[in-house]
């Protein structure tokens, strides 16, 4: 056995690696981007960046099938874009170990929402889940959920939120493991694997749907039995008649908490689902009242409650659903808070809240969505136009100062919803701002939908060659995938013109250009589509690789009045006002000089 | 012992790197290590804290419960103040005075407090600890990106959890050979400005 630190990430790469995974398909998304990169690194295995999630879970399935080991990687929202899918493969069941990683992003610190998968995965999907408390446990859950997953037959989830994913820690592995290599072996079985409402005469004419179903249900005696033995759950003994149950990170909060408090309290550890009822009702005898704590939703807490009815068991069950904030991160400190007025016999103080400045973010220094954000403004300025926004950096462009998105939702929205508006009869132009990796995500379908239905909409591409936010993946319109380099790629107008849209292209360092073209397009009828094509600065400027000339800007202060266009609208965090004028701090100045132009007098340079 | 540290700055001023190397100085020192930052959707320009613990047992949460940190570093005095009740009351910090403006406040819809409401706030919690210039040393030293190795090397003087020399040693191996010399500079530069 080996000791190493490692990110949560990293040691779940390293168990499913351990496991002898051989397929693995994500699409980037915070928290679980770098399993993806881990396992890559790994001869042997097959890592790819899919186009989106529900496709990503579809090719690791299908590994499965073919008798390999695979996992599927995503975090919450991709989940619910996989949704469809999940609720097919339950009901067929897997052949090798399939792992699906389904992190969730707590407080939603780095998404749009925050959700809890554990009610889309297991109450829903009847799927069972781990939900690790430790960068340790997420390592030794991933093995575990490929054995499981293998012996049962269905589909195992792990997952961990944020602060399992992208928590650094001790790790011990096993850094003998040698995975079996397996033949890669199709067996083709119709009776299982082709989901379809048809009439099964073996098993007195019912139609398989139900007779699958029914297979899942039966299932969940044989999941149960294995989360009563399972070594992720456990109890502590302790003080009192209030008794507190950690799920997932909630335990580490917990036991965190209870050192502070410095007092041995009652305290079960749930990290699986299905619950392992035994333990649970074992643990509850005797105690007047006991606290749940979990991320985010009352999923335990509920089914203890229906647990403790059904065996007549009167407890007091609190958490989420009936004590605590229903919304948020949970941390030590709230467990203590919370333990402390639980034996005090108060409710949940409210929180102090003192405003310091915000520090909001914007598109780094020299980034090209600045040119193209302020070139759409100039043109929705003029002609009252509505811009529907999408996932990716330029969505930073909803807040100050730019102000320009109207909505922003999930991948692959803005387009539809462009339409939708004008649809419903807004007799201004209508505009969808989306990136290229969530044009490939689930544009592409809006799209088509968009000139299918003979739509009016002016659809803005950023097109970048990458997929920024996350950290720089590539994607379909990049010249690489996570494997190979020297793709062709994809050129997102080069497809929207096959598709059948009008398109128009510039370069979105050029306001003045890109205005015109925006103002062109606008002006045609029909499905247009602008790709405004820069290089993404931070990724390729590190290659040496810029969309733009580099130039030193610099402020002529004879000319500058102060008026802080440059701040105000243009929002560069390079520029500031000081003394009235407006001044470039050289050290974050990359010269992509868009200022230049946003400048109406000419003071800048 | 348990040790827990806190970094308070803004996203780009470097201040995952400075918590990974004296997460791995302390790895290497056989201590148990738990790290992770907060940084959500505000990487880029937003507020960033890391959280790295230390501690010969079990170290359960990733997360440095509030008022419990031995040293916060504040890279920027807005984030110090933003994160100042992470510290324990026996705690210390050392924050840098330089400010990086928000967006917000260039745009005069918050107002970025000044200076002095700034070290009279953190001051007001009656915790011990020192303010420096790190942004202007490493502009003097010539390069501002240095600011973190600055701060690193400051820490290395209010704290013995760790050696000097080995915090440095594990900064160099993990940045290319050509930052060597400026990093060296700034490092020493940093344990000498609480040292004055």
């Amino acid at each position: 056995m080996q000791k190493q630190f490692m990110l949560g990430n990293e040691a779940i790469a390293r168990g499913a690696v351990e496991s002898g995974v051989k397929v693995v398909a994500g699409y980037p998304g915070t928290p679980a981007t770098e399993i993806v990169d881990h396992c890559a690194s790994n001869p042997g295995v097959y890592a790819e960046w899919s186009t989106n999630e529900k496709h990503a879970f579809e090719v690791a399935a299908a590994g499965s099938l073919t008798n390999q080991r695979s996992m599927a990687v995503m975090k919450h929202n991709g989940t619910n874009a996989a949704a469809d899918f999940l609720m097919h493969i339950n009901f067929t069941g897997v052949k090798a170990g399939l792992v699906l990683i389904s992190a969730d992003d707590p407080g939603g610190l780095s998404s749009q929402c925050e959700e809890d998968t554990r009610i889309l995965i297991h109450n829903y999907a009847h799927v069972p889940v781990f939900d690790p408390s430790s960068v340790q446990e997420a390592y030794e859950m991933t093995k575990a959920a490929f054995e499981l997953s293998e012996k049962t037959e269905v589909l195992f989830a792990l997952r961990p939120v944020m602060r399992i994913n992208h928590a650094g820690g001790m790790v011990t592995y096993d850094d003998e493991a040698k995975p079996e290599t397996r033949k890669a072996d199709f067996v083709i079985d119709r009776s299982r694997y082709v989901m379809s409402a048809v009439v099964e005469k073996e098993l007195g004419g019912e139609l398989r749907p139900k007779m699958r179903h029914r297979w899942l249900n039966e299932k969940q005696v044989e999941l149960k039995a294995i989360m009563e033995e399972s070594p992720f759950n456990w109890a502590e003994a302790g003080e009192g008649e209030v008794g507190f149950i950690g799920c997932g990170i909630g335990y580490a909060f917990l036991k965190e908490a209870e050192q502070i408090f410095g007092k041995k309290l009652p305290i079960l550890k749930l990290s699986t689902l299905p619950l392992p009822e035994k333990k649970v009702l074992d643990f509850v005898k005797g105690l007047k009242k006991v606290v749940v704590f979990e991320e985010v939703e009352p999923v335990v807490e509920n089914l203890i409650k229906e647990l403790c009815f059904e065996n007549n068991i009167a407890l007091e069950i609190l958490g989420r659903d009936t004590y605590l904030p229903k919304e948020g991160e949970l941390s030590a400190g709230f467990v203590l808070t919370a333990i402390e007025n639980v034996l005090a016999g108060k409710p949940y103080p409210d929180g102090e809240n003192k405003y310091i400045p915000a520090r909001t973010r914007t598109q780094c220094t020299g980034c090209s969505h600045r040119g193209l954000l302020t070139a759409l403004k100039e043109v929705v300025k003029k002609n009252g136009g509505v811009v529907t926004g999408d996932i990716g950096c330029h969505d930073a462009g909803t807040f100050e100062p730019m102000k320009l998105q109207a909505t922003i939702y999930c991948m692959g929205s803005s387009i539809p919803m462009a339409y939708g508006i004008k649809a419903a009869g807004f007799d201004k132009p209508t505009y969808a701002l989306i990136g290229d990796s969530t044009f490939f995500h689930n544009g592409l379908t809006g799209l088509a939908s968009a000139i299918f239905n003979k739509a009016d909409v002016t659809v803005i591409i950023g097109y970048n060659s990458t997929t920024a936010m996350t950290g720089f993946q590539p994607h379909p319109g990049s010249s690489n995938n996570l494997t190979q380099e020297g793709l062709k790629p994809m050129d997102p107008g080069v497809v929207a013109a096959a598709m059948g849209a009008k398109v128009f292209r510039c370069n979105p360092y050029n306001v003045e250009e890109t205005i015109k073209v925006i103002t062109e397009a606008t002006a045609q009828e029909g499905v247009k589509v602008v790709v405004a094509e820069a290089l993404c600065y931070l990724k390729f400027g590190r290659e040496g690789k810029i969309s733009y000339t580099p130039r030193t800007v610099t402020v002529d202060q004879e000319v500058c009045n102060g008026c802080s266009i440059c701040v105000r609208t243009f929002g560069c965090p390079a520029i500031t006002i000081v003394d009235k004028k407006a001044t470039i701090d050289t050290s974050s100045c990359n010269g992509c000089g868009v200022c230049i132009s946003v400048c109406k007098r000419g003071a800048l340079k | 012992m348990k040790f827990d540290l806190v970094i308070a700055g803004v996203g780009g001023q470097g201040n995952i790197l400075a918590s990974q190397v004296i997460a791995k100085c302390a790895m290497d020192a056989g201590y148990n290590v738990v790290n992770t930052e907060t940084k959500g959707a505000a990487q880029r320009g937003g507020s960033v804290l890391s959280h790295v613990r230390i501690a010969d047992g079990e170290i359960y949460s990733p997360l440095v419960p509030q008022g419990q940190a031995d040293i916060l570093l504040g890279f920027e005095p807005l984030e110090a103040l933003r994160y100042i009740n992470m510290l324990s009351k026996n705690g210390t910090y050392i924050i840098n005075t330089a400010p990086v403006p928000t967006i917000l406040s260039n745009l005069k819809v918050d107002e970025y407090p000044s200076q002095e409401q700034m070290l009279a706030a953190i001051q007001e919690k009656g915790i011990s600890g020192h303010f420096i210039n790190a942004t202007q040393a490493a502009k003097d030293l010539g390069n501002v990106l240095n600011t973190n190795v600055i701060m690193l090397g400051a820490f290395t003087a209010i704290s013995d959890i760790l050696p000097a020399d080995t915090i440095l040693n594990k900064l160099l191996s993990m940045v290319k050979p050509k930052f060597h010399e400026g990093n060296i500079k700034a490092f020493n530069c940093g344990r000498t400005m609480i040292k004055a």
